[in-house]
């Protein structure tokens, strides 16, 4: 009997071991630290496709995301981005979830030649291609692209000023960018720009400030529920116009904590966030729903989050370039393959994700159209309702 | 600036700096006694309003949990002391009892009181599992203790109550005009609470024997021992008294501007430097501190707000700089 | 030791052979956390302030070198200098404004400051790309070799390492580093023996500052991509931390901090997923509770519980001649010519009146004694004599020259050595360096020269002439014992040790005897007898009244900070006045 038992044992081994190495995805996102509300439900994404993946394989092979945080910090990031090309050989860097910590990732990829994704909002990561970038691809929306949907939004509802307050970091600097460069190109007066911390309990000065100036909009350059404040304290002082938030307030949080204050609020987001609300022929209502069902049946009902669906998407792209890679490389020659990927990633085309339909090319690294990438929402009795689309 | 903005300005700057002087007060009180600088005081602020934002919700608050877990690791470190361990073991019981009537429909003023009672043993509990296993350490060294406690307890807030705010609801809703300043009815309520947390603390420790008795223990703990002080006990009473403050601060001061894991730092900073110019041992210039930083503030984020921190802090130094003329000259200081 | 260091050398240099290339990135970050925890040795280990901004000086460095390199395409070995340039410029600036605060308001305008550069850095879009940052930095070459990889720039980052470890030995142990230890403990008793504390301040901060600009300028160029948040209050916590949990008070502690911290965030990220599963986020949690339980168990950090376990090298006894002989300043005082006098002196304390309208002399090779009550206002002479305080009104002249109201250290330039009621001492250091700082304004070397270790020689006449001091009051053979672990005798013989190796011309002795047993008196007494002899002035203040008759030229009666009676030991014990003062009315 006990040989019977050595004997399978042995088999099983020796059946186990000829199964391929796993596909290493090294994963940076910030899940603590300020960007938080952004890194958890990215995280989690991950963790959700990992299961996924595997149920099926990649071409045969099992797939294993390493997945590290940041904490937000750029010293952080560029560490264990290092960390994982140089002690796990990873075949691709997926993230990090903030621009500046994204930016600083570069260097050490091109240095590396791994293909990246980041999940960051700015174009500096992507644009211009050169020779470092050549790398890089991205795919959350620019701040340009959102900011041009805004502006058309306003100009169709005759805004003719519009103030701004927002963070007192990379994501409210680069709102400020690349929203008064569009209000500009529109023909919209800009009359105050102001700034805020996450962490403060007031903004009556800021606001103050503002209602002076007398704007017929206001936008609010922030992420998760501290940019109730600024609206809130809007409300309170009597404002009447119109109020703008971006999509970084696009989770159910905000919701939770603004209540009445954001009641009508404006914003524009990805399709992934009014899903059920898509017209019938909008390329990401399946992928959306897609990811949304799978999320809330692993997280709970009401759970998901639009920057989850940012690293959905990565995913997305990233599966079937492996898939395509791995026809003609092997992840044995690490850096061969690496070059490979980076290849058939650069050679996306129309993949319809949540968020909208990606197409890469040698000057583009972001690949969306505005037109199925953008949607402006509204709150409306404490739900997300989508009012137009740009189609 | 015109007289309307410059009096919301005022208001603002005047809750702000309420705010801090809260803070402070804590600080203040627990360096006074213990010589420590309470670093985590910002997360034992935001704790009872997160615990009873979730109680509210009818969750089961995590910090039940590390109060309780607190309790049963202080119980093991004085085993030997069998009715104080067992007393401490039956709290521990009880918290989590309160936690689970707070969750399971208690009305709301009811989960109030809880709230708060859920988090008041983290304080002495504090002091003697960390500070008190090392009482001849310098303040440099009590300082970088306590900036450990504080990453511990901030991410166990991100872990209890993850990265997004609560906004519980006020004591006293509705808004109240001061001349032509629309303001909160909850505000006064703070502003009663730090005018009578202030006084009482000063009374406390000017007046009183026992207040005067914690103060000794921080300057010359061992001559306080010799007249029979007890500097643990003292420890303990000033840290459970800091926490009951702060824990009651975050429950006032919640509904007007959001309670979050994070935002307990920066606030306990500004507290911090209240307490600075206050010199950390007179609670009344603490208090004018605050209101100073608050004002100061407002009145910056209303001409420069991306500078406003950065204005409040440069200022700072030059009434750093005057305050320190003002105390004595040549060997003044130990550390 | 030696060849302890040698071997930890050799594995330095060897490191990229045979460590995995992230080991080889994470020492690189090792480096500059060093560098900075270096300055934080310096400053506040050594000289005991707390700054909580060191990384804002490591910002103003990274962002020069930043703006320069890519904006204006300068070579980043000129942006260095430049760089540091920028850090000492801030130093000055901000150091000249906080050295002078006292106790608690310190370290606050430390923070003040790093918020403040923080908040500029990042807002200040236009010249430093704001919070996005700068991209782009080049590489530091020589000679047409780029540094790019973690490999090269680790020995670019090492060689600085070492090379500020190597400086920050020497200043240690160097008349600088003394002072400096001195001012941390006892910035009186340091002030009266020739330390002028606030430029000596204003030096370390500037070098602190210097070491984080270099450290500000590798991290630049290593990652070649600078914003603010790497430049936070986070971060100079973090290096206070490092250098706190590794032991701040010494080099090799906070190189055992810089690594520890460094390791410990990666270790816990590779650690905690496996035990407690990927869902959860806690590595900020394991990393605060390490750090308690390090803290609770090793206060002082780390590596004074190593350095039990190394050998430790057996000090040698200085050899040498001994400072060539101290320049008299001023006049040439024959014997028995007036050298000291005090005239018409008051010192008003609010409302008390500590010393009034006292009048008198001291003459060249006498052993003059004070005495009086308690509270009489003998202290209170001193400190007036030796400058520590000034005067409400009266003078005090030395050799024909007014001194009242000078700084201490200036008075003590002049020529006046002195002791202490209580022992001012230096417990950490060895009583041999206590002695040795009595020679410090007999000394020269500046800051500079300690650290590169260009005054060996004047360092080792100096120990020479301490040791030779010890000699004198026979305390040689504790010379490297911790000063801390004397009694109370030998404190006060180390006390006088230190003031003789100053070669003052004047001596003022503060109760030299209280505490001594009667042996040990005697001892003192002879003492004082023989620097008498070899032309040494002393002004003695004592309780006890038969050393002091038996010793002293003349004696000074003082009451209630008034002059009672001056005379001969015989004079003042017959007179009437004094035994009313001593013993009451009945007596007499």
């Amino acid at each position: 009997m006990k040989r019977w038992f050595f004997l399978l044992v042995a088999a099983l081994g020796l059946a186990l071991s000829q199964q391929p190495a796993p596909l290493k995805i090294g994963v940076v996102v910030s899940a603590t630290g300020p960007a938080a509300s952004l890194g958890i439900p990215e995280k989690n994404t991950f963790l959700l496709l990992e299961e996924e993946a595997n149920k099926r394989g990649v071409a045969g092979h099992r797939v294993q995301f390493i997945i590290l945080d940041d904490a937000s910090d750029t010293t952080q990031a560029v560490r264990s981005t290092r960390k994982l090309i140089q002690e796990d050989g990873v075949l691709a860097i997926i993230g990090t979830t903030t621009t500046p910590a994204s930016l600083g990732m570069i260097d050490v990829v091109a240095e590396a030649k791994v293909p990246m994704i980041s999940l960051a909002a700015s174009k500096a990561i992507i644009a211009p291609v050169d020779a470092k970038r050549t790398w890089v691809f991205k795919t959350p929306q620019t701040e340009e692209l959102m900011a041009r949907a805004i502006v058309a939004d306003m100009k169709e509802r005759g805004v003719k000023s519009v103030a701004y307050i927002g963070f007192n970091d990379a994501y409210g600097e680069g709102w400020w960018t690349f929203f008064s460069q569009e209000a500009k190109e529109g023909g919209i007066n800009v009359v105050a720009s102001e700034r805020y911390a996450r962490t403060d309990t007031s903004v009556t000065g800021q606001i103050l400030k503002i209602i002076a100036a007398r704007p017929d909009a206001v936008l609010v350059g922030a992420s998760g529920t501290p940019a109730v404040l600024p609206q809130r304290t809007l409300n309170e002082r009597g404002y009447k116009g119109l109020i703008y938030q971006t999509h970084g307030v696009a989770n159910p949080d905000f919701l939770r904590v603004g209540g009445k204050d954001v009641e009508g609020t404006l914003l524009p987001a990805g399709p992934i966030l009014v899903a059920e609300q898509l017209p019938a022929g909008f390329p990401s209502k399946r992928p959306s729903l897609d990811y949304i069902t799978r999320y809330e049946t692993k997280f709970g009902i009401g759970s998901y989050s639009t920057f989850g669906a940012h690293a959905y998407d990565a995913w997305l792209i990233l599966r079937p370039a492996l898939e395509r890679a791995l026809k003609n490389a092997s992840p044995d020659n690490l850096a061969a393959f690496r070059a490979a990927l980076r290849d058939e990633l650069e050679a996306t085309k129309n993949v319809v994700a949540s968020h909208g339909v990606f197409s890469f090319s040698k000057e583009d690294h972001l690949g969306l159209r505005f037109q199925d990438t953008a949607v402006m929402v509204q709150v409306q009795n404490g739900r997300w309702k989508l009012v137009r689309t740009f189609r | 600036m015109d007289w309307t903005i410059f009096s919301f300005l005022l208001a603002d700057g005047l809750q702000n700096g309420t705010i801090y002087a809260l803070l402070a007060l804590c600080l203040v009180l627990v360096f006074a006694v213990t010589r420590v600088i309470l670093v985590p005081l910002g997360e034992l602020l935001m704790f009872a309003p997160l615990s009873y934002a979730l109680l509210l919700q009818g969750q089961f608050p995590g910090t039940a949990w590390l109060s309780a877990a607190m309790l049963v690791a202080w119980a093991l470190l004085d085993r030997n002391r069998l009715r104080l361990a067992l007393a401490l073991l039956l709290l521990a019981g009880v918290v989590l009892g309160l936690a689970y009537w707070g969750s399971h429909g208690a009305p709301g003023w009811v989960a109030w009181l809880l709230a708060v009672l859920i988090v008041l043993p983290m304080g002495p509990a504090t002091y003697r599992l960390f500070f008190e296993p090392l009482p001849h350490g310098t303040v440099l060294v009590y300082l970088i203790l306590a900036v450990g406690l504080h990453f511990v307890y901030q991410g166990l807030g991100l872990v209890f109550f993850g990265p997004e705010q609560y906004r519980p609801p006020a004591l006293l809703s509705g808004e109240a005009s001061l001349g032509t300043v629309p303001l909160p009815r909850q505000v006064f309520v703070v502003y009663a609470f730090a005018f009578l947390a202030m006084l009482g603390l000063y009374l406390f420790f000017t007046r009183s024997l026992y207040g005067k008795a914690l103060r000794a223990c921080a300057v010359n703990r061992l001559g306080a021992r010799i007249s029979g002080i007890n500097p643990s006990e003292a420890g303990r009473v000033a840290f459970l008294l800091a926490t009951a403050i702060a824990a009651v601060s975050g429950m006032l001061i919640a509904p007007l501007v959001n309670a979050a894991y994070f935002m307990g730092f920066l606030l306990g900073l500004k507290g911090f430097v209240a307490g600075i110019l206050g010199g950390l041992i007179s609670y009344p210039m603490a208090v004018g501190g605050a209101l100073v930083v608050g004002l100061l503030e407002s009145y910056s984020s209303f001409t420069a707000s991306a500078y406003k921190e950065a204005i409040v802090f440069a200022l700072l130094l030059p009434v750093l700089f005057w305050r320190s003329l003002r105390t004595l000259e040549l060997g003044g200081e130990e550390e | 030791m030696r060849p302890l260091l040698l071997v930890l050398l050799a594995l330095l240099l060897l490191a990229p052979l045979f460590l995995p290339p992230f080991y080889i990135t994470l020492l690189n970050f090792v480096a500059f956390g060093s560098l900075v925890a270096l300055g934080l040795y310096l400053l506040t280990g050594m000289a005991g302030m707390t700054s909580f901004g060191q990384a804002a000086f490591m910002g103003l460095a990274a962002y020069a070198t930043a703006l320069l390199t890519t904006k204006m395409g300068l070579s980043p070995w000129l942006t260095l200098p430049i760089g540091l340039l920028f850090a000492g410029v801030g130093a000055l600036v901000l150091g000249g404004l906080t050295v002078r605060l006292k106790g608690h308001y310190l370290p606050l305008s430390t923070i003040a400051w790093q918020m403040a550069l923080f908040i500029v850095l990042g807002s200040w879009t236009a010249l430093t790309g704001g919070h996005t940052g700068l991209p782009d930095l080049p590489a530091v070459s020589i000679m047409g070799f780029s540094f790019r990889t973690e490999d090269s720039f680790y020995y670019l980052s090492w060689a600085f390492a070492l090379l500020a470890a190597w400086g920050a030995a020497n200043l240690t142990g160097s008349r600088v580093g003394r002072a400096l230890r001195a001012l941390r403990g006892d910035a009186v008793a340091a002030a009266s023996f020739g330390v002028h504390p606030p430029s000596l301040k204003l030096q370390v901060f500037l070098l602190a500052a210097l070491l984080a600009g270099l450290a500000g300028w590798l991290y630049a160029h290593f990652l070649r991509f600078v914003n603010p948040s790497p430049f936070g209050l986070e971060a100079s916590i973090k290096y206070l931390i490092m250098a706190v949990v590794g032991g701040i008070g010494s080099i090799p502690g906070v190189f055992l901090g810089a690594s520890l911290i460094t390791g410990l965030e990666e270790w816990l990220k590779d650690i905690l997923p496996k035990v407690f599963g990927r869902t959860g986020n806690y590595e900020v949690i394991a990393y605060g509770l390490v750090l308690v339980v390090i803290l609770i168990l090793a206060p002082r950090g780390l590596w004074p519980f190593l350095e039990r376990y190394l050998p430790h090298p057996t000090p040698r006894r200085p050899q040498g001649m001994g400072l060539p002989a101290r320049q008299v300043q001023g006049l040439e005082v024959p014997k028995g010519e007036v050298i000291l006098e005090v005239e018409r002196l008051s010192k008003a304390f609010g409302g008390l009146l500590a010393v009034c309208d006292l009048s008198f002399q001291l003459r060249r090779g006498e052993v003059l004694g004070l005495i009086g009550p308690n509270g009489a206002g003998k202290s209170t002479c001193f400190n007036l004599i030796t400058g520590v305080h000034a005067p409400t009104k009266g003078q005090v002249r030395f050799k024909g020259q007014a001194i009242s109201g000078l700084a201490p250290f200036t008075v003590h330039e002049k020529g006046i050595g002195r002791t202490f009621q209580h022992p001012h001492l230096f417990p950490e250091m060895t009583v041999l360096e206590n002695a040795a700082l009595g020679t410090y304004a007999r000394t020269r070397a500046g800051m500079l020269s300690c650290l590169l270790g260009t005054n060996r020689r004047e360092e080792a006449a100096a120990l020479s002439e301490a040791y030779r001091a010890l000699e004198r009051v026979g305390l040689a053979e504790l010379a490297h014992h911790k000063a801390g672990g004397l009694a109370l005798g030998q404190q006060r013989l180390l006390e006088i040790a230190r003031a003789l190796a100053s070669s003052p011309e004047v001596l003022l002795l503060d109760e030299p005897a209280a505490g001594l047993r009667a042996a040990e008196k005697l001892e003192l007494a002879r003492l004082i007898r023989r620097l008498a002899a070899e032309g040494i002035t002393v002004l003695l203040v004592d309780h006890d009244m038969d050393l002091v008759m038996g010793l002293v030229d003349r004696v000074v009666v003082m009451h209630y900070g008034e002059k009672l009676a001056e005379g001969t030991p015989r004079e003042v014990q017959k007179n009437p006045k004094v035994i009313e003062a001593y013993l009451g009315q009945e007596v007499a």
